[in-house]
């Protein structure tokens, strides 16, 4: 491991801030300092830390606990890139504030592959969840990675369509690996190391905070071709990915939604000043960037009369059990076994509180 | 002198004969009670001591001793004041003949002679039928009580006085004054009070659903939905759609209520399945019974009718574990330091729960402000063996103005239980010589051969499991449903339809709520 490398393990053990990071390494680079003693005793160097810093680091800037370090990496099978590596995704390394090191768990391959990001709110309505599952699964198919930030509502559902249908994704996680937040997602996260990508610019025991969180939207931003908001509140932190994602010069698309709806005010404003591209589905995205859509192979599906009214009455979107009962003029137990019938069949959607969807 | 007498006692809801003993000797004026008894019983002395005074007899200024036999059996209560008061009476030859050899005593004694009513004594004079004893004088006011019991002599008076004055009469007219005439269980059973009826719930079509099935089969029920949509009032309703009690089972009912002073004593046996709502601040002991002065608890209480929990969640982990034992058993057992004692207890549970802690997940017309933490954590406190209890989850959502004031007639309860009452009837026959009576309580060899799926049923499970993603704990559940839903259609084999819609009731199973 080069010494660049093994630097940048050392020092990201002391959260500083990623321009501070940036500062330092670029004083070793100039100075070629070879070794850890050192570094922490190059007047430049002290002269950026803060003495609570300096320190903290003055304790412990030994080889032998440097060693240390990179062994427990090896042993949890996290890897290490830094801007030198080869596999540092393209897409980050000309931002101006492009994380130094990355933490990685699973396939690294993605990082290079064309992505898009799937954000929103933490707590979306069954319109926002269908939405985006919709949305999730046809970039998914169509070979796109799935970037997103691990969190409650739209990202998990993100992460865990794109699994689903066999498609790949990223997640950016706001603190280190060992500090999975939320923790009830520890599971999806080892799925995610499995199948596809898990990644932080955190070291693996430093616990996520409030502000590490809006710093890996950038990440999430920088790493995909475009960012897809598909509900978010007027003052969501989905703003600042979209921010980034302006900033970064990337596209963003948002899908409408109704206009009373407070959860989706932020894409409805976004359409609306024109930052971001309205789109109606995947395929929407994917003729934007001219990616061949997967062709959905067309069931023929017999459907009774019953059932046929059932799907009617569905069409002009989601609606609870007792409007169904009343207009299909079906008797409750029957309704009851048609309805789980073509949600077995994958036709509708159960949501919670008895509300039925189309699929 | 020396006189012997019967009285009665009660262990759970048992009862026991007790010898009333009293012997009457010279020397120091005192009175020694014995036998086990409590404060209640002991402080019989006074009672007992102003009410023969006041009654116009004479308290003997002698030495008096009283034990109650056998004397290794706890006794509770004031019960035995009337029975001590006729001892003393007897043993100081104030009764011209030895008649009340032939009877049981119970009752209260107030010091000017009165006799008041005292608690369990249904299960007393069932107890005492069983033991073959046939004549028993009783308080007044527990007149209603005891009429239902037949092959008895029961006698019932409200004064000390009026006893004595039967015992010591000749005339077999006047002795039939006091007897409670018997009556039939249908003659009171006809007379229904006033219930809330699913008339008047208009909308919530899948909770009155899955509530029928929950009726039909005996199953238990978690309804889900935010506060105001209506759970309690379809709880309320369900009891109405219920098999009417047989008078073997309002005989129990009424045993056990009798035993906690519950009972209405104008009507003296409880007709109508009872319906107990305990609040979720109650002590384990008040649900499972037990405490220093042993009593049935609301598990009990409930026995043969509905137990409802309302918010379910909020009751500690630890009354909801209690629970266990008696959903599976249909009894409970209390293990005391002096005694262990089994109450019935097979009820049907209905219990209700808002589907997050603000109760407005997934609402249509308001906003959840509970963090996704907090619905987990929240939803976490049912996981595990009691969820494995529970058959059906159905959800309530609010209904709207315009439904409220619809005018479509809903369903009223009766016509409900018409069905209700059909499909119990197949499944009566269907266990015939069986412990099972209804299809939630079928053993698994039961299930095996009375829940036989065709291959079309079996696909349609398999497929149900691998797409919609049910957790492995609701197979049985959903079979059980199942053969609850085709009783109802009056079909014997389980038919696909009746799977699917058995599948719609395992709402908490399939996780769509993260």
């Amino acid at each position: 491991m080069d010494n660049y490398k093994k630097f940048l393990i050392f020092l990201s053990k002391y959260e500083l801030t990623n321009k501070k990071l940036e500062s330092i390494m670029s004083i070793v680079e100039d100075k070629n300092i070879e070794s850890i003693d050192n570094l922490i005793e190059d007047a430049d160097i002290v002269n950026l830390l803060s003495s609570n810093e300096y320190h903290e680091m003055l304790k412990d800037a030994n080889e032998r606990f440097l060693s240390s370090l990179i062994a427990n990496l090896e042993q949890s099978e996290v890897k290490v890139i830094t801007k030198k590596d080869e596999e540092y995704p393209k897409s980050l390394a000309d931002l101006q504030d492009a994380p130094m090191i990355l933490y990685a768990k699973g396939d690294l391959s993605l990082l290079n592959s064309k992505a898009i990001s799937i954000v929103g709110t933490r707590s979306p309505s069954n319109y926002g969840k269908y939405v985006t599952e919709k949305f999730a699964e046809t970039l998914a198919k169509a070979g796109l990675t799935i970037v997103s930030g691990l969190a409650y509502g739209i990202d998990a559902i993100s992460h865990k369509k794109a699994l689903e249908v066999d498609g790949k994704t990223i997640a950016v996680l706001g603190g280190g690996f060992n500090h999975i937040y939320p923790e009830i997602h520890t599971s999806l996260a080892n799925e995610i190391a499995e199948k596809g990508l898990l990644i932080s610019e955190y070291a693996p025991f430093i616990r996520p905070t409030k502000y590490s969180f809006p710093k890996r939207n950038r990440i999430i931003a920088g790493l995909s071709l475009g960012t897809l908001i598909t509900e978010a509140s007027g003052k969501s932190g989905t703003i600042h990915t979209k921010e980034f994602a302006l900033e970064y010069g990337r596209d963003l698309f948002a899908v409408p939604g109704n206009i009373n709806s407070p959860k989706s005010e932020l894409p409805n404003i976004l359409i609306k000043s024109a930052q971001a591209e309205c789109v109606l589905s995947g395929d929407d995205i994917l003729e934007y960037y001219g990616i061949d859509k997967v062709k959905q192979e067309k069931k023929t599906i017999s459907l009774s009369i019953e059932e046929e009214i059932i799907l009617n009455l569905l069409k002009n979107g989601e609606q609870d059990f007792d409007y169904l009962a009343k207009n299909s003029n079906i008797t409750v137990n029957n309704l009851n076994s048609y309805l789980t019938t073509l949600e077995i069949r994958g036709l509708i959607k159960r949501m919670p509180a008895k509300t039925y969807i189309l699929n | 002198m020396l006189s012997k007498l019967k009285s009665l006692g009660l262990t759970g809801i048992d009862g026991f004969v007790v010898d009333i003993e009293t012997d009457i000797v010279g020397g120091v004026p005192n009175f020694e009670l014995v036998g086990l008894g409590d404060t209640a019983v002991k402080e019989a002395k006074e009672r007992v001591k102003s009410a023969i005074r006041n009654s116009g007899f004479e308290y003997p200024v002698k030495h008096i001793t009283i034990n109650l036999a056998p004397a290794d059996i706890k006794k509770e209560g004031p019960i035995y004041d009337l029975g001590i008061a006729i001892g003393i009476l007897g043993a100081s030859d104030q009764l011209q003949n030895k008649t009340y050899k032939d009877y049981l005593f119970l009752g209260e004694l107030s010091l000017d002679g009165t006799i008041k009513k005292i608690k369990g004594v249904l299960p007393m004079i069932i107890s005492a039928r069983n033991f073959g004893y046939k004549k028993i004088i009783l308080p007044k006011d527990n007149k209603e009580e005891a009429s239902f019991i037949d092959n008895m002599e029961i006698y019932t008076f409200s004064t000390l006085k009026e006893v004595v004055e039967f015992l010591d009469a000749n005339d077999l007219s006047f002795k039939e004054n006091f007897k409670v005439p018997t009556k039939t269980f249908e003659e009171i059973a006809l007379v229904n009070s006033n219930k809330l009826d699913f008339e008047n719930v208009k909308g919530q079509r899948m909770a009155k659903r899955a509530l029928e099935i929950a009726a039909a089969g005996g199953h238990n029920v978690l309804m889900i939905g935010p506060p105001g949509s209506g759970k309690s009032m379809l709880a309320k309703c369900f009891s109405g759609i219920l098999p009417n009690l047989t008078f073997d089972e309002a005989l129990e009912v009424t045993k056990i209520h009798s035993v906690a002073g519950e009972l209405d004593l104008k009507k003296g046996i409880i007709t109508e399945r009872p319906f107990r709502t305990p609040h979720h601040t109650a002590t384990a002991i008040s649900l499972t019974g037990g405490g220093t002065h042993s009593k049935p608890g609301e598990i009990s209480l409930a026995h043969n009718g509905v137990l409802f929990l309302d918010e379910f969640p909020e009751y500690s982990r630890h009354l909801i574990e209690t629970l266990r034992q008696p959903l599976e058993d249909g009894y409970i057992t209390v293990a005391r330091a002096q005694q262990t004692i089994t109450y019935p207890a097979s009820f049907t549970l209905i219990a209700s729960m808002n589907p997050c802690p603000c109760g407005n997940y997934g609402a249509k017309d308001r906003e959840c402000t509970c963090t996704p933490t907090q619905i987990h954590k929240y939803l976490s406190k049912l996981s595990g063996p009691i969820m494995d209890r529970i058959d059906i989850h159905v959800e309530v959502d609010n209904i709207t103005y315009h439904e409220l004031n619809a005018e479509n007639k809903e369903e009223p309860t009766a016509k409900i239980k018409e069905r209700v009452d059909r499909a119990r009837k197949i499944q009566l026959e269907r266990f015939k010589g069986t412990k099972t009576y209804c299809n939630a309580k079928m053993t698994v060899p039961q299930m095996k051969k009375f829940c036989k799926l065709s291959e079309e049923c079996q696909k349609l499970m398999e497929m149900a499991f691998t797409n919609l993603k049910l957790s492995a704990r609701a197979h049985d559940r959903i079979l059980k449903v199942a053969r609850t839903i085709a009783d109802l259609e009056g079909v014997e084999n389980i038919a696909p339809n009746h799977i699917a819609e058995a599948v719609s009731y395992r709402g908490l199973d399939r996780k769509y709520w993260d």
